[in-house]
């Protein structure tokens, strides 16, 4: 089934790299709400790219925050 | 509230297969994709993951269009000949309508992307089995020479390719002006057609 488009949230981000053991790649992968989640770090944005059914785009931007990065909606 | 916009994808897939043709996967980026479509960088990211989900994805388009194409009107039931012409025209009205569609094709083949390709295409097992099945019926008729696989692929449609190539590039060797003709394209063929004969 294609992915409802109303679902998908895209961020502009200072995420550079995301270790396979760090914390914020495992809330991500863990976070209930998430279906699916990906950064391109090939691009200069860093787009953070979200699949949540129920997250608001304020709510991810707030737990991007808080791991220290900054985070910033893409219309 | 979103909502798909077709016409805005077609225009994205077609800019995108332009620009890889001009400038190669290293010399393409979403960024430059979404300037040249007048669309914001994160629109582009709501349909793409990223550079190569979007180059997998649009690949995957361009090689299921062509293999569609490689086998309207044909059939594996067909005499080995008038079988291996169809492929030859189809093939040969392809890439003479959708020049850059081709060229992006070879430029994918040719990548690591190919693979990946292939496999989301679940319509390329079938064309796969058609072919198989139009070579073992050849095979079995006696229409056609048993050989290695690649080496048959090569004598039956390396001379379309050639062909075609310089069709596209517009001039042959020493730069003499070349547009391929039917007339052209089966004295090819029937020569092509008896080296395969047994």
């Amino acid at each position: 089934m294609e992915t409802d488009l109303n679902t998908i949230h895209v961020f502009k981000t200072n995420i550079t790299t995301v270790d396979p053991a760090c914390q914020l790649r495992k809330t991500l992968d863990e976070h209930q709400d998430i279906q699916q989640w990906s950064i391109d770090h090939e691009d200069v944005d860093c787009v953070l790219r979200v699949v949540s059914n129920v997250l608001k785009p304020e709510t991810i931007i707030g737990m991007i925050n808080e791991f220290g990065h900054e985070c910033q909606e893409l219309n | 509230m979103r909502i798909r916009d077709v016409d805005k994808e077609k225009l994205v897939i077609a800019t995108a297969i332009d620009q890889i043709v001009r400038d190669g996967f290293q010399g393409f980026s979403m960024n430059k994709l979404a300037k040249a479509c007048s669309i914001s960088v994160g629109t582009l990211y709501i349909y793409y993951k990223d550079k190569d989900d979007l180059i997998q994805k649009i690949g995957a388009i361009t090689a299921l269009e062509y293999f569609t194409n490689t086998v309207k009107n044909f059939s594996p039931q067909m005499s080995f000949e008038e079988g291996l012409w169809k492929q030859w025209e189809n093939r040969a009205a392809f890439t003479m309508k959708y020049p850059k569609e081709v060229a992006f094709f070879e430029i994918i083949k040719h990548s690591p992307h190919s693979e990946i390709i292939l496999d989301s295409i679940k319509e390329f097992a079938d064309f796969r089995k058609i072919m198989t099945e139009f070579m073992d019926n050849g095979l079995r008729n006696k229409e056609l020479v048993p050989m290695t696989f690649e080496a048959f692929w090569s004598v039956a449609y390396g001379p379309l390719y050639t062909l075609l190539n310089l069709h596209t590039e517009g001039k042959s060797m020493g730069g003499k002006p070349f547009k391929l003709t039917k007339e052209i394209m089966k004295e090819a063929f029937s020569r092509t057609i008896k080296a395969l004969k047994p």
